[in-house]
């Protein structure tokens, strides 16, 4: 089929109609079906643990039922207990998060800025991201102490590979398309970075920051069984010990929460900073 | 008065395969020169050194009596894939010739703000590559090489990826665009149509090792709208082309289907 020029000149050809811009996310599409089935989802869940603790399991020192932790939770939250084991864990998960993060991206960029810095650096990223922590938490406890930096440390070696392993990753798959159009215009090396490479690593450097929560999270309890005087890890623990178990979900919930909040947060922040992913 | 482009006995040899053999040629200033001819004739490669993203093996490209060694602001790049940032704007894409080139400023902006109301994407500033259709990021691609105002336009294939319509579109836009500047054009397709519509010259290249074949002027009057593709003139043209790159390009299929 060809087109004429007549129909070129009158009709307005179908690639220059403009796509409609791409929608801001909407509340009433976040509200159905998507949001009710999460809803849902947690809702039948709780039902289904709450009959269980009644009526299978029923024993107290087994599983705890919803209710019970409710009321735990409300309970450690009136006298306070609660707020100070989750500010103790929060600034241990605040500052090993952010060192590690900053650290993790530094080195990310070391191993992407050439193939001698990736060669010296590459073996003591994956030796140290392949050692289990765990197995480390109580010599730094014995290097550190019992106080805040011994977890700090614990909550480093959970986070920073991720990151630094995804901020390399995200600045080597450049696209190499993008870095030649740059180079077309005369780009120095430094230009390319900035206005290509750097950008076009931000999504998985974030998604690298992201998993880098929960495997934070989850450095401070561990950091907090082998040694501390509060935190949720060391409520977990005291909690277990006393075979309370109330106390001890009520733990885990809240620090289920802090994870859930955190990663949602991040998920705005990625429709934010790298809107050009989500197609 | 000095050619715009002269190119001597430009070769280049990748490895063991020699790419281009020998191209030497002349273009006015203001000329549209279209290169044709079968995959692996080396034309994208020829295209690429002239813009100084590749190295010849031997032989010189000369703009404006300058040797061409790297890539620069007096040569504006339209490539095959739209090649635009994903996290910029239109504008912003547009634009980051300037950019690189020092900073921007207001009439920068003000002229890179024209240039895309003449590509007829004037309203879509604003707009993300993602939500334009493939026609119109070609424009902001051209745009982005129309405004750095170089000497000479190097287009790779840039509407190969368009489909039939708005290709031929595109190829009119074009020329309302290149009447309007008289830019000097340097323009690679594997349409031989695209190429006799576009051109005041066609340079037929040939295969293994790539060289030029034979340069064809189209003295077709301007300007030209898309009624002239059924002229006999033009049918007799294309035709010409066809001929002499026919057995290249079975010859090419065989190879690549093999």
């Amino acid at each position: 089929m060809s087109v004429t020029s007549e129909s070129a000149k009158t009709v307005s050809p179908p690639e220059s109609r403009p796509a409609e811009p791409v929608a801001a996310p909407q509340l009433g599409g976040m509200l159905r079906p998507r949001f009710f089935a999460a809803i849902l989802s947690v809702a039948g869940g709780l039902v289904l643990w709450e009959l269980i603790s009644w009526f299978v399991v029923n024993n107290a020192l087994f599983l705890a039922a919803p209710s019970q932790i409710a009321v735990a939770t409300y309970h450690l939250a009136v006298t306070g207990e609660l707020w100070k084991h989750i500010k103790i864990s929060a600034e241990e998960f605040a500052l090993g998060y952010a060192i590690a993060s900053v650290l993790g991206i530094a080195i990310g960029f070391a191993m992407a800025s050439g193939d001698t810095m990736k060669k010296a650096l590459q073996p003591w990223v994956s030796g140290l991201n392949a050692t289990p922590t765990i197995a480390l938490a109580p010599l730094f406890i014995l290097w550190l102490g019992i106080g805040i930096w011994s977890k700090v440390l614990v909550v480093i070696f959970f986070v920073l590979f991720g990151v630094a392993i995804n901020t390399e990753a995200g600045l080597r798959t450049t696209s190499e398309r993008l870095i030649e159009m740059l180079r077309s215009f005369g780009a120095t090396p430094r230009q390319i970075f900035f206005k290509v490479s750097l950008p076009s690593a931000v999504p998985s450097i974030l998604a690298g920051l992201k998993l880098g929560i929960g495997r934070g999270l989850v450095g401070v309890v561990i950091a907090e069984f082998f040694g501390s005087r509060a935190g949720l890890g060391r409520l977990i623990s005291q909690s277990a010990d006393a075979f309370n178990m109330p106390e001890l979900f009520a733990g885990v919930v809240v620090l289920a929460i802090a994870g859930i909040v955190m990663t949602a947060g991040f998920g705005w922040l990625e429709k934010r900073l790298v809107p050009w992913t989500k197609d | 008065m000095a050619s715009k482009l002269a190119i001597a006995r430009l070769s280049k040899s990748f490895g063991d395969l020699e790419a281009l053999r020998g191209i030497s040629l002349t273009v006015e200033r203001g000329e549209f020169i279209s290169v044709v001819g079968p995959s692996g004739c080396g034309k994208t490669t020829f295209l690429r050194i002239v813009a100084g993203l590749e190295h010849a093996s031997s032989g010189e490209v000369l703009l404006d009596g300058r040797v061409v060694r790297r890539p620069g602001t007096d040569r504006g790049f339209v490539f095959q894939n739209d090649s635009l940032l994903p996290w910029r704007t239109v504008l912003a894409n547009a634009i980051i010739g300037r950019e690189v080139a020092g900073s921007i400023g207001a009439a920068d902006r003000k002229r890179t703000m024209e240039l895309l109301k003449l590509v007829g994407l004037e309203g879509f500033e604003h707009y993300h590559p993602r939500q334009l259709s493939g026609g119109m990021r070609q424009r902001v691609n051209l745009a982005r090489a129309l405004a750095i105002d170089p000497e000479i336009l190097l287009m790779d294939e840039p509407f190969a990826a368009l489909d039939a319509q708005t290709r031929e579109i595109m190829q009119t836009e074009l020329l309302r665009i290149w009447e309007r500047g008289k830019k000097t054009v340097l323009f690679v397709t594997h349409h031989i149509d695209e190429a006799v519509f576009l051109s005041d010259r066609v340079l037929v290249f040939a295969r293994r090792p790539g060289r030029l074949q034979a340069e064809v002027k189209i003295p077709l009057p301007r300007p030209r709208t898309l009624d002239i593709k059924r002229t006999p003139e033009f049918v007799a043209l294309v035709d010409r082309i066809w001929r002499m790159i026919e057995d290249d390009v079975r010859a090419a299929a065989l190879y690549e289907n093999a």
